[in-house]
């Protein structure tokens, strides 16, 4: 297999993830878990011989979950609850709901009541950063691991959650050094190709993740790097899968060197501690990492992550994407606002529902910020 | 060398040709169903007006929702550029602006040397909007270049709270049947729809001095509510 037939399967897999998902059920008979949000501890879930993946909520009209949701409640959500109730997740066998933010405690409870599965909570803690919250965090994951050991019928050895966490960080660290290379080498990749492979990554059996990676990985570091003068541009916020808002932003010769989205690098950074007793491994990763504006940890936490970014990758403009009525972000976006506008960094904040067409007004908003750099 | 300016906004099609610092020649269609169609007939309508050749013309710059359907342009740069450029052109002083459309209104500050330093744009509805005047202007049975001159004659505008332009027709509908004046009617209009661009103005924070282009610049008892919201006074381009 070449790098554009690698690249093909993934874009292929973020097309239609639940396509693949079902193929591999019926290929493997494993049982399907779904995760609705980036706290979910694949690694357990791997470890009971099951296949972890993420419930997008592809669903792009949500006449279904209008019934039980406020249409004041995010895409993301309503979306995976559309995914549900109109049987485009009738392989899933079960689904983790962490505890992050309101509205995914909420649809765990409506999901309970109308989509007949296997249902999992993670209560995370409100802060993570605390020394309470790291041993209450271990309670809760050994609690989740004997849950779904006794809904599988299986026992989750420390052998096999082991195993997992070296395979889960196998490919977090390709996927890290892909971004990598999109950044030392801008345009590598086109945006919309990385971000597929990110989402395929969400969804696919990991050892094929791996391998297909380490494919690119190869190819990538033989090619001679794009020698253009372009804009390095961040993208933050909640998640963007949109591949017009890349091409968009490449067309103005800018490239989006890294992001801070629910849909990219949240997924894989931070490695979990090989070295360690893997559910405190686990745990630790959670904890130590930035994770997601969910979990608050203070007004100027988000700001300096933004700012180590922004020095990082040399940043010209950062590109805010809002999923419509996403608070944790937009709670946090004041303070962010003022202290870009000290720095004197260029940004823009865009709204948008999960599978909204990107319109002229949007290209008029982000072609303009791009302009101005 | 001749340069063409082409605008293709939501409404109406727009281009300026220009020599040097001097407009040659000028021209609006309106742009109907077909972006890149309106752009090819204002493009041939207004080489026919000037009398010239398309090889005559040295550069050519699209803008407008529909600048990337112009085939024909150089480069394609958005209105919000433009109208910094325009009106820093015009007059240098100028550090903010105001320019409200067919479609949408935005709030744009220039840094001393005319560059967009940041902007703010309402495209979530037609609240805000030219569309909003036309509308309105229809409900009140008068034509649109008259519309602001009628709410200047009001002495006591009507109160319309709702900026919303389905909600505010229906409200309007109700001070007709109360028997309020035409004139107060149309000047509580102009006043609802200066309170929601001044709230966009306060959110960016207004540099003065402040300017307004677009087509609704043309309106007096916008211009007019907008001085006295703002407390500034709001100069319009001559053109």
């Amino acid at each position: 297999m070449d790098k554009e037939m690698a690249i093909r399967k993934f874009r292929e897999i973020a097309h239609n993830p639940y396509g693949y998902l079902q193929e591999l059920k019926t290929n493997t008979g494993k049982k399907m878990i779904g995760s609705t949000c980036a706290f979910t501890p694949e690694e357990f879930i791997l470890a009971a011989g099951a296949h972890p993946f993420r419930v997008f909520g592809e669903s792009q009209s949500f006449s279904g979950a209008d019934a039980h949701i406020q249409a004041y409640g995010c895409s993301m959500v309503r979306g995976m609850l559309e995914d549900g109730l109109s049987g485009k997740l009738d392989f899933l066998d079960g689904v983790v709901f962490p505890h992050a933010c309101d509205s995914i405690q909420r649809l765990s409870d409506i999901w309970r009541l109308n989509i007949p599965s296997l249902h999992f909570y993670v209560l995370l803690p409100v802060k993570l950063d605390s020394s309470l919250a790291k041993s209450y965090f271990l309670n809760v994951l050994v609690r989740f691991q004997k849950d779904l050991g006794k809904a599988l019928d299986t026992t989750i050895t420390e052998r096999n959650l082991k195993e997992a966490t070296v395979l889960m960080n196998n490919m977090r660290r390709r996927l890290i050094r892909l971004y990598q290379l999109q950044s030392e080498h801008p345009g590598i990749l086109t945006g919309a190709d990385l971000s597929a492979m990110v989402k395929a990554s969400m969804v696919m059996d990991k050892r094929e993740v791996v391998d297909l990676l380490d494919v690119v990985l190869a190819a990538l570091s033989k090619s001679p790097a794009p020698d253009k003068k372009i804009k390095r541009i961040l993208i933050s916020g909640s998640v963007c899968s949109h591949p017009d808002i890349y091409k968009m932003i490449e067309n103005k010769a800018a490239v989006v060197v890294w992001d801070d989205l629910c849909s990219g690098s949240r997924y894989f950074e931070g490695l979990a501690d090989e070295n360690k007793n893997p559910v405190q491994a686990i745990a630790g990763r959670f904890t130590e990492r930035y994770v997601c504006p969910a979990k608050h940890l203070g007004v100027t936490f988000q700001m300096e992550n933004l700012k180590k970014l922004v020095n990082e990758h040399k940043i010209d403009g950062i590109l805010f994407m809002l999923l419509k009525f996403c608070e944790p972000f937009s709670f946090d976006y004041p303070d962010i606002k003022t202290e870009l506008e000290k720095m004197e960094i260029p940004f823009l904040l865009v709204e948008m529902d999960r599978h909204n067409e990107v319109d002229e007004q949007m290209r008029t908003r982000i072609d303009t910020m791009l302009e101005i750099l | 060398m001749i340069s063409l300016g082409i605008d293709i906004g939501s409404l109406t099609a727009k281009a300026v040709l220009l020599e040097e610092n001097n407009i040659l020649e000028k021209h609006l269609i309106p742009v109907g169903y077909n972006s890149k169609k309106a752009g090819d007939k204002l493009f041939d309508e207004l080489l026919q007006k000037a009398g010239i050749r398309q090889e005559d013309i040295g550069k050519i710059i699209s803008t407008g929702y529909g600048r990337n359907s112009i085939d024909f342009a150089d480069r394609a740069v958005t209105e919000i550029i433009c109208h910094g450029k325009g009106i820093y052109f015009q007059m240098p002083h100028i550090r903010t602006i105001i320019d409200i459309g067919g479609q949408d209104s935005k709030v744009i500050v220039l840094d001393k040397n005319g560059n967009v330093a940041n902007f703010v744009m309402n495209d979530k509805c037609a609240a805000g909007t030219g569309r909003f005047l036309d509308v309105m202007a229809r409900a009140m049975e008068t034509e649109i270049h008259e519309f602001g001159l009628l709410a200047l004659q009001s002495k006591n505008p009507s109160k319309i709270s709702s900026v919303c332009t389905v909600f505010a027709e229906s409200e309007i509908i109700s001070l007709v049947a109360k028997g309020e004046n035409r004139e107060d009617i149309t000047s509580g209009i102009h006043l609802s729809i200066a309170r929601r661009i001044a709230s966009m103005v306060k959110r960016l924070g207004m540099i003065p001095p402040v300017a307004m282009s677009g087509g609704v610049a043309l309106n007096v008892g916008l211009v007019d509510a907008l001085e006295n919201i703002l407390e500034t006074k709001i100069e319009t381009t001559p053109f």
